[in-house]
């Protein structure tokens, strides 16, 4: 219970200054909802009363704590502009957003971990050399380089897949993967270099383990010593990674999210921010430090998964 | 009886690693012949070669590695060095198996105790899981673990370090094989453990009709616990005995040296420990004659140009020019 208790403690303090934060920062941005709301021939007065109405002249702290008091209470607030309520608009969009992430991620696993075995197990070898060139030309090139080679060449040039757009779960499972597969690979492409890279190392390392020797002298063969005695062990950092890249790809998809039309929390948190719908932009910042910390626990239960040492300290607190 | 073929002979076998400075020769020419139901300790310095002899013998050296191509390993008249490394697997923890030096590291720490026994019973023996399980609960019975069924789901960390080491004697003995080879079993154990746990080796090898490599630089747990014993220094084994006569007539002064520097207990209190000066001489290039001269009372010109062979007289043999009476 404690270790909950010290878990919830930390999701707190995060939450609290990367909400403020990001209050602060929206707040001394030049341009507010108002001229955005008024629009272009709003005289001055317009403007101000504009202002007065959504209660943006209050000072800085007493709207951030009116926002956090509405939260406490289950209210994410309204966007300024359209007075869209901001929770239904996040339940919305998450979906589709965690949707890509996911994808995305298992794709990048799918590669990752044949070819950081691969690399692992003959170091410097001729698949170990090919792998780590394709992986390091995949993550020299930007994301948005590489959502535009693949809808040239699997779009357009083969037609295989569409090149944009989304279609809703209802509307049946292939017809919503179809749209959703070139941008996941288009992230997945950037993102699994650094998890075959990281297993690599880690799985290195483990190889020149005592218990290593032993399940060879047992006459256990290579596969099973890769994967039954050393995959596990070296699964530390590549789950670390995996963590950090789930909480960034959740809302660093942006671009992507703006090439394939797809609707997810990315293009709703640029457009917040092109309109300084502040509301908006708190919603969405709030969700982005819960996934994070709720990713980062994850990823504890992970190790604890992988080493039943990390379970025994735990459960003795 | 002395036409029966032997668990192991070894003949000529040379293992060198490839190093920044050029060839590093571990193992330089080793040969000895091990019959059944015997215990052939092999003694020396750290850096000796001898766990290196140990893992040639079953093919398992690191990558950098080799062993020359005229050496031979017969293991039960099959020579080791010539199977393919398919065939190789078979035989490794089926025929022979290893206990290493460091229990605390030697069993994975990801998998369970059970886990561990039960894959090597399942790919030598074939046995179904269920079997090969209450198989495992047996073997660790017989290597002195309580609650043996109990301890199947538990985890190396879980286990203290005596523990660990009955449940790496477990696994090597869990398909009963001729030769098992023990590397330092007891090095990384408390004293009062290490007793316990040659013993329970020296048991096991018994009752079953095995053999043993026991592989040690303490000259104190050689004579309880061994029949034979071959002194390595310097990658060559330089003098070799049944137990007896190795502590009675020692003819090698390496041996003699290492004899003295285990404290006595007669020896008056606060004296001074024997110790032997200088270091074993450099691999890589070695120098031309004895390897044992630099630091040796007894050298003369002639230890200096010519090593000594290892002759005997098929008892006891030695390699020096200059033996002790």
């Amino acid at each position: 219970m404690p270790y909950l208790m010290r878990r919830l403690q930390r999701l707190l303090i995060v939450l609290l200054v990367v909400t403020f934060s990001t209050f602060l920062l929206v707040s001394v941005l030049p341009g507010d909802a108002a001229y955005q709301i008024g629009g272009m021939d709003a005289s001055p007065e317009e403007i101000e009363a504009i202002r007065e109405d959504l209660g943006l002249n209050s000072p800085v702290i007493l709207r951030y704590l009116s926002w956090v008091a509405g939260l406490i209470q289950g209210d994410w607030g309204t966007s300024l502009l359209t007075g869209e309520s901001v929770w239904d608009a996040l339940v919305e969009r998450v979906p589709v957003s965690m949707q890509l992430m996911v994808m995305a991620q298992i794709m990048a696993l799918t590669l990752a971990i044949p070819a950081g075995i691969i690399g692992a197990w003959r170091p410097d070898g001729p698949a170990d050399r090919a792998l780590t060139a394709v992986g390091f030309a995949c993550v020299s090139m930007p994301g948005f380089m590489t959502a535009i080679l693949l809808i040239y060449y699997v779009s357009l040039h083969l037609g295989w897949l569409p090149a944009t757009g989304y279609e809703p779960m209802s509307a049946g499972l292939w017809a919503n993967l179809k749209p959703m597969i070139l941008p996941a690979l288009s992230l997945a492409l950037v993102e699994w270099t650094a998890l075959m890279r990281t297993l690599r190392a880690e799985m290195i390392s483990t190889l020149q383990e005592n218990y290593i020797s032993l399940a060879r002298a047992k006459g256990m063969g290579t596969l099973r010593i890769l994967l039954v005695h050393a995959l596990r062990p070296s699964g530390f950092s590549t789950i670390t990674i995996l963590g950090l890249q789930v909480a960034r790809l959740l809302g660093g998809a942006i671009i992507l999210e703006q090439i394939f039309g797809i609707p997810g929390i990315g293009r709703l948190l640029v457009h917040a921010v092109y309109t300084r719908d502040l509301v908006v932009i708190q919603g969405c910042v709030t969700f982005f430090a819960l996934t994070y910390v709720a990713v980062n626990f994850l990823v504890d239960l992970a190790y604890a998964w992988l080493d039943p040492r990390v379970r025994e300290a735990r459960s003795h607190g | 009886m002395t036409l029966q073929t032997p668990v192991l002979e070894v003949q000529d076998l040379r293992t060198a690693f490839v190093t920044a400075r050029g060839m590093l020769q571990a193992v330089d020419g080793v040969s000895f012949r091990l019959e059944r139901g015997q215990i052939l300790a092999i003694v020396g310095e750290s850096g000796s070669g001898k766990s290196v002899l140990s893992r040639s013998i079953l093919g398992l050296l690191p990558r950098g590695a080799e062993t020359s191509a005229t050496a031979q390993v017969l293991l039960n008249g099959q020579d080791l060095t010539r199977l393919p490394e398919r065939q190789l697997r078979r035989l490794r923890g089926r025929r022979a198996s290893m206990i290493f030096q460091d229990p605390m590291t030697s069993l994975n720490p990801t998998l369970s105790i059970g886990a561990q026994i039960v894959e090597v019973l399942v790919f030598h023996m074939g046995l179904a899981k269920a079997a090969a399980r209450a198989r495992a609960a047996e073997l660790l019975r017989s290597v002195g673990l309580p609650e043996p069924g109990l301890q199947l789901d538990r985890y190396p960390h879980q286990l203290s370090g005596g523990m660990r080491q009955r449940v790496a004697i477990a696994i090597a003995l869990a398909c009963e094989p001729d030769l098992l080879i023990a590397d330092e079993p007891t090095t990384a154990l408390d004293v009062t453990v290490q007793a316990e746990i040659l013993d329970l080796l020296r048991r096991e090898v018994r009752e079953r009709q095995m053999s043993m490599i026991l592989i040690t630089h303490d000259m104190g747990i050689v004579a309880g616990h061994a029949d034979e014993v071959a002194v390595m220094y310097a990658g060559r084994i330089v003098e070799r005995a049944p137990v007896r006569p190795l502590f009675a007539q020692t003819r090698m002064p390496y041996t003699r040296a290492l004899l003295d520097s285990i404290p006595q207990l007669s020896a008056p209190a606060h004296g001074r420990l024997e110790a032997i000066g200088g270091r074993p001489p450099d691999l890589v290039e070695p120098p031309p004659g004895c390897s044992f001269e630099p630091r040796c009372r007894f050298a003369t010109a002639r230890c200096r140009a010519d090593a000594p062979p290892l002759q005997g007289d098929g008892v006891h043999s030695f390699a020096c020019w200059h033996p002790l009476r």
